[in-house]
């Protein structure tokens, strides 16, 4: 049964070797070879999810006689029948996407490679191995950002990815080193045990072990997923193709979310670290989202969605709930995927129409259209708070009795208040021809946010964490001060009726702005618009820190 | 006396700076390209050597020196363009690591296998570097580049060496390197952590050496690509050096 789970990364790795054995012969025919391999890898990662689902529990594969692990288990399953679906859509795309650049048969050998290190990635059950595929991921991501070898702008923008992945790569390294030493061991179901069984045996440079090595790995995790500060590869890597953006927006950059779940009973153990995370990833996704509305080209724009996105998964593990971090990164992966392989069609489309709305007047008089209506703001405030309460009470019914004394649960439920309220905003800002549809969409789709975190939430818990008493231990070490968590929901709180006020007063005011209001905010478009220099400034860094190089070797004669 | 004189010799050898420079200015003054591969191939063994004969600890200050020799070399490597330099500059910094095993009291054998696992990939860029002025006249980033498209199956191999000389997964270097950080976390954490900055600066530097020769628009020159038999033997070492990767990853384990 285990051995499944070998074979679902041997398949891409074989096709690659094919791929580049068949090339001269097969020409761009070669391609199928890819194509039906990841037909095949997909086919047999449903098997091992299926047979997960049937045998529940975690089994392992030792390779060739070594302590070298591959598991088997509700983590690994699900996220590689994600992987390798992702992959199997972006293969057949690439088959006529990529049919007139050069390189085709190389771009599927990356391909294929990728998908191979993704699915030993999930899959590792020893450090080791783990390092291995992170650390190929990177590089390989810098050989597929860089498929036009003639762009060297593409190359450029694949080096900032690729040395944030190496900036990444060091403290998983040093984690990896920290814990084989503590335990002897390279084996995570080992490491894991003996952690739980004594979290407090062992001491780095006076710290606990764990906070020491949560806090490495959550860095590891903020390189990867585009985290505040190490972002800024994200939104400029549009350069390489098309195909491409779409795995890695789907399938690579939300691996920080796998290995903090992978680390679920290191984080589980840390003291502290979980409130950095929750802090980091809420900053970066505001920040993340702000940067997004403030682009004006759209695959920047997209980037940043994604950063966004990315800091909502690290906010999740932030509070403990890690499989819903699983949900979110599986949720936005299928999400942007579609809208990165879509984006060829939509280009096409928006040369023939540009779809620019008409002035009101213009389509009320000429094309005798209804005007466009606004809903009443105070019949959406209501919504924002009615649909929320009434979701309480039926969860409270639907899950447990206790469910909502938990912080973690009502930090969830806050979650998709905010994202509830942005929706309900954004409706109402929109402005429509049909009240009544608009209406009835708004609460639809805010009840199914709300409900998307709460019970989604619950059933992929059930699936990745069975063991009741895990799951337990993982919110709580989440859990902050009462007196904290209080004000924090007071502040979340009064944040969406200070939005709902500032809408009552751009409303009554017809929407103009006092001249100090419009400076500030015109202060702060400016600097959103330019990604607060911080491009500019690790760019000034890196030619700083190259002149140093090239004065020191002056002085030394360059010997 | 004699102990100054086998640390001199042991830093000249096993390079620390700044007795690295003199490494670094022989390399520079070999032009034929059998004997740089010799002198990247034996100078640390030389070290080694001399390394058995000594009959006192290495002392601990001295893996303060190595990692800032190897951090200066990978460092100044960022601004080189010269294939020959970056090859000395990448060499002096991989071999300083060499002390950490040493120091630990890792088995000779072993010591000479981790040598040879950061010289093999050295030899075979100072090959490639011999091709590459053959070809245009000097082994230089930024003059032509574009091989990616003009000689693409040099550049093939180019790449994969590069990747080898980084210490990238599967190759012996990555092993290697692993193993050096652990034994340094139990001496020196501040120094496992130097070790593994170090590391990230070789990522930078073959990055830009690869982005310097093999992306770009080719010139209109044709220059011939290697034949299937100079192919044949890059792959055969290469593949040498993944299994000899793969099996250290097996000891590792």
């Amino acid at each position: 049964m285990e051995k499944i789970i070998l074979l679902v990364p041997l398949i891409p790795l074989l096709s690659a070797l094919l791929t580049q054995l068949l090339s001269p012969r097969m020409g761009r025919q070669v391609a199928r070879i890819s194509v039906f391999a990841s037909l095949l890898t997909f086919l047999f990662a449903v098997a091992a999810l299926w047979l997960v689902l049937a045998v529940p529990g975690s089994h392992g594969l030792h390779l060739f006689g070594t302590s070298a692990l591959l598991l088997l288990d509700p983590l690994s399953s699900l996220m590689a029948t994600v992987i390798a679906g992702i992959s199997l859509i972006v293969h057949i795309y690439s088959v006529r996407y990529m049919a007139e650049e050069t390189g085709y048969a190389r771009f599927f050998i990356l391909l294929d490679l990728m998908t191979t290190a993704l699915l030993v990635m999930v899959a590792a059950g020893d450090l080791l191995t783990l390092l291995v595929a992170w650390h190929l991921i990177g590089v390989l991501l810098y050989f597929l950002l860089g498929q036009n070898t003639r762009d060297k702008s593409a190359w450029r923008y694949a080096f900032w990815t690729k040395i944030t992945y190496r900036i990444g790569d060091m403290p998983l390294v040093i984690a990896a080193v920290l814990l084989y030493q503590a335990y002897d061991t390279w084996s995570l179901p080992v490491i894991f045990e003996q952690l739980m069984a004594a979290p407090e045996a062992h001491k780095v440079l006076g710290l606990r072990l764990p906070d020491v090595v949560a806090a490495l790995i959550a860095f590891s995790a903020y390189a990867r997923s585009a985290q505040f500060f190490v972002h800024t590869w994200l939104p400029y890597t549009m350069s390489g193709p098309t195909p491409v953006s779409a795995l890695m927006h789907a399938g690579i950059v939300n691996a920080g979310g796998f290995v903090i779940n992978r680390f679920a009973p290191v984080f589980m153990q840390s003291s502290d670290v979980l409130h950095w995370v929750f802090i980091v990833g809420l900053f970066t996704a505001v920040v993340g989202s702000m940067l997004m509305l403030t682009q004006n080209d759209i695959k920047k724009s997209l980037g940043y969605s994604t950063m966004g996105q990315m800091g909502f998964m690290i906010m999740e593990c932030g509070i403990g709930a890690f499989s819903l971090a699983i949900y979110h990164l599986i949720a936005h992966g299928l999400f942007k995927g579609t809208m990165f392989l879509g984006a060829g069609g939509v280009i096409n489309s928006a040369r023939k129409s540009d779809y620019v709305p008409k002035e009101d007047l213009y389509t009320f008089i000429v094309e005798r259209r209804p005007a466009r209506q606004r809903l009443p703001w105070l019949t959406m405030a209501a919504v924002t708070l009615a649909v929320p309460v009434f979701i309480l009470v039926s969860t409270h019914w639907l899950i447990s009795q206790d469910y909502f004394q938990k912080q973690s649960a009502v930090v969830l439920l806050f979650f998709g208040w905010i994202t509830g309220a942005q929706l309900i905003f954004s409706s109402y800002q929109m402005g429509t021809r049909n009240i009544r549809r608009m209406v009835i969409l708004a609460i639809v789709s805010f009840a199914v946010v709300v409900l998307g975190y709460t019970l989604i939430s619950h059933a992929f818990d059930l699936f990745l964490y069975p063991d009741p008493v895990f799951r337990e231990q993982l919110y709580a070490a989440a859990d902050i001060d009462i007196i904290w968590f209080d004000a924090l929901i007071v502040l979340v709180t009064l944040i969406i009726i200070f939005g709902w006020f500032i809408t009552f007063l751009a409303d009554r005011d017809g929407g103009r702005k006092k001249r100090y209001a419009s400076n500030l905010w015109l202060m702060f478009y400016a600097l959103t618009s330019r990604e607060f220099y911080l491009p500019h400034l690790y760019t000034l860094m890196t030619r700083r820190l190259l002149k140093i190089a090239e004065r020191l070797n002056v002085w030394m004669r360059w010997i | 006396m004699t102990e100054i004189l086998t640390l001199f010799l042991l830093g000249l050898f096993l390079p620390l700076f700044p007795l690295s420079m003199i490494f670094n200015w022989l390399l520079g003054r070999t032009g034929e390209p059998l004997l740089r591969a010799l002198l990247l191939l034996l100078w640390p063994q030389a070290g080694l050597l001399l390394i058995s004969q000594l009959d006192f600890p290495v002392p601990d200050w001295f893996l303060l020196l190595a990692l800032a020799s190897s951090g200066l070399y990978a460092f100044r490597a960022l601004a080189l363009r010269d294939v020959g330099e970056w090859s000395g500059f990448l060499a002096t910094s991989s071999w300083a690591f060499l002390w950490i095993p040493v120091h630990a009291g890792t088995a000779f054998m072993n010591v000479q296998l981790y040598a040879l696992g950061f010289s093999v990939p050295l030899v075979m860029l100072a090959f490639l570097g011999a091709g590459l002025e053959r070809r245009f006249g000097a082994a230089c980033t930024g003059l032509y580049g574009g091989l990616a498209e003009s000689i693409p199956r040099f550049s093939t191999i180019l790449v994969l060496v590069v990747l080898a000389i980084i210490a990238t997964p599967l190759f012996p270097a990555f092993s290697i390197m692993l193993v050096t950080i652990t034994q340094a976390m139990s001496v020196m954490p501040a120094v496992a952590a130097g070790i593994a900055v170090v590391w990230l600066l070789w990522s930078w530097a073959g990055a830009l050496l690869l982005q310097g020769l093999v992306t770009g628009t080719p010139d209109d020159s044709r220059p011939a690509d290697l034949h299937t038999g100079a192919i044949l033997g890059y792959a055969l070492i290469l593949v040498l050096l993944l299994v000899a990767g793969i099996a250290g990853m097996g000891v590792l384990l």
